[in-house]
């Protein structure tokens, strides 16, 4: 722990999450972006509610100024771990069902799956500064994409945009939190919470 | 025994003297003043096609003794039209209010109900004291994905009516306005103004929420406004003002992320800095006091105003004999 506080360690952490806010900001345009394409190319109604999709991670959360820095994290990497899935999930789908003939939605969503992974590294590095490093991906494989008809697919993968496209704002938010000076955005959980 | 009813415009009403037969000698006064028997039927007051001229007291006694048998208040208006309903987040990520108003009067009491839901759970909307026809909203939840959905139901005695909103939680954020903005002139920079102001006190955390500016001015002469978008500070020096000219300046603020622009700020003005005009040397007044009797005018002498000693640059003699011409062609206009 006393590593983690050190000051270069400060300066890094700040210096990551600072380039992770960036990060977040341009992903969340691109999910936009991508969310009005997808709209339209899959002929969906852009207002259409979608119930809540089995394993899509949540953005809603409870007492969210309440959560330490390691809950941010940690609840942040699980959830751009699950987008990667789902997004390679979506990307597979629309290759086979149009293969080339819509390149451009193709490479919309390619170009999210590579911010999705490139900011789930970014929090791994968070992370690893904290010397707690970030929970294994090894074990258990990811869920198979669940089987359902064309339109269904459709409305779960509007659902899975929606969902990232929230978890972009929800990201900036957090990383914003973690650089703020007080003892609410440290890292190390409080000890009142250590077991 | 008091009683009160409502009736709506139009309406032809019939008031009964209580347990009073119909044959019953009565008078009927409205608001302490006899009404005329033509109004009434036996000892039944009928009132045709009523308007609003019509609300009030209405009272009934019996024919010799006076005694009274019966009394009610009349209040003639309509059923509530859909109302208007407005949803706002000024405050995030700490809640949102909810205010509301009738397009049209109903000139009788209203009541109104609110309810909010998000997904299966109803929340609970405080009611403002003031202004009382507006209520507020914590957030459970922040970054959800579920609309909410907010229906005002508003009732009178004639009548209902309700309108539903729904809308994400994103959506309706909307902060106020910045607060004590603040133009001033940079001394010795005839084009430059300097513009200052700060988050609007009821956003409650602009550390964790910054929020954007959007900066807009133009001088008073001119109707086309410059924008200028500051993605953080609460500062910013304008630097193509044009000289001398009163500015009218505004700021509006966003949510860096979400929501939509804040209405504008309230407008301040300014004028930049200009140099201070150079007093006419002393040879000079005498010159035009002693010219005086024989022209209206005489234009200033230009040898002192293109003295070389005062005038810098080779460019000294041109500037000196065109600044004669255009004084003389002055002069000219005025004999």
């Amino acid at each position: 722990m006393a590593a983690a506080d050190s000051p270069s360690a400060a300066l890094r952490r700040r210096d990551l999450c600072s380039r992770g806010i960036r990060l977040a900001g341009k992903m969340r345009s691109d999910v936009v972006d991508l969310l009005d394409t997808y709209v339209e190319r899959q002929g969906l109604d852009a207002s259409a509610s979608v119930a809540a999709v089995e394993g899509v991670p949540a953005a809603a959360v409870e007492r969210w100024d309440e959560q330490t820095g390691t809950q941010r994290l940690l609840e942040n990497l699980a959830a751009y771990r699950a987008f990667r899935v789902l997004l390679s999930q979506m990307l597979e789908e629309h290759r086979e069902q149009l293969g080339e003939a819509d390149a451009a939605l193709g490479r919309a969503l390619a170009s999210v799956l590579l911010q999705v992974s490139a900011f789930a590294y970014h929090l791994e590095e968070l992370l690893r500064l904290e010397s707690r490093g970030p929970p294994s991906e090894e074990g258990a494989p990811p869920p198979p994409a669940p089987h359902l008809g064309l339109f269904e697919r459709k409305l779960r993968g509007l659902g899975v945009l929606r969902e990232l496209a929230q978890w972009a704002v929800r990201s900036t938010r957090d990383l914003r939190q973690l650089t703020k000076p007080s003892l609410g955005s440290g890292l190390a959980p409080s000890r009142a919470e250590s077991p | 025994d008091s009683h009160i009813q409502y009736e709506r415009v139009g309406a032809d009403v019939t008031m009964k003297c209580g347990s009073m037969d119909w044959d019953a000698a009565v008078t009927w006064t409205a608001n302490g003043t006899d009404i005329d028997e033509s109004h009434l039927n036996g000892s039944y007051l009928i009132l045709k096609n009523v308007d609003l001229t019509h609300s009030g007291q209405y009272s009934c006694y019996e024919g010799s003794s006076w005694h009274l048998k019966y009394q009610t208040y009349l209040g003639v208006g309509t059923p509530p039209k859909e109302p208007v309903l407005m949803c706002r987040s000024n405050n995030y990520p700490k809640g949102f209010y909810c205010s509301w108003h009738l397009p049209t009067p109903t000139y009788i009491p209203n009541f109104f109900n609110i309810s909010v839901i998000h997904g299966m759970r109803e929340m609970v909307c405080e009611k403002d004291i003031f202004p009382k026809n507006r209520c507020h909203i914590k957030y459970l939840q922040l970054f959800s994905t579920v609309k909410y959905k907010v229906t005002l139901t508003v009732t009178n005695a004639l009548g209902k009516n309700s309108t539903t909103l729904t809308f994400d939680e994103f959506a309706i954020v909307k902060p106020d306005p910045p607060e004590s903005v603040v133009a001033k002139p940079v001394p010795n920079n005839p084009r430059r103004l300097e513009v200052s102001w700060q988050n609007p006190s009821s956003w409650p955390d602009p550390e964790s929420f910054p929020l954007k500016f959007f900066l807009r001015y133009r001088p008073l002469i001119l109707d086309q406004w410059q924008h200028v978008e500051l993605s953080d500070g609460t500062s910013h020096t304008i630097t193509d003002a044009y000289a001398g000219k009163e500015y009218i300046i505004q700021v509006a603020a966003k949510d860096n992320d979400i929501g939509t622009w804040s209405d504008w700020s309230v407008a301040v003005h300014a004028t930049p800095w200009t140099e201070e005009p150079k007093h006419l040397t002393t040879e000079a007044q005498v010159t035009e006091t002693t010219s005086a009797s024989t022209s209206s005018f005489m234009p200033p002498p230009t040898t002192k105003i293109c003295d070389k000693g005062a005038v810098v640059g080779s460019g000294a003699v041109a500037v000196c004999w065109t600044a004669g011409l255009v004084l003389a062609a002055y002069g000219v206009l005025f004999i």
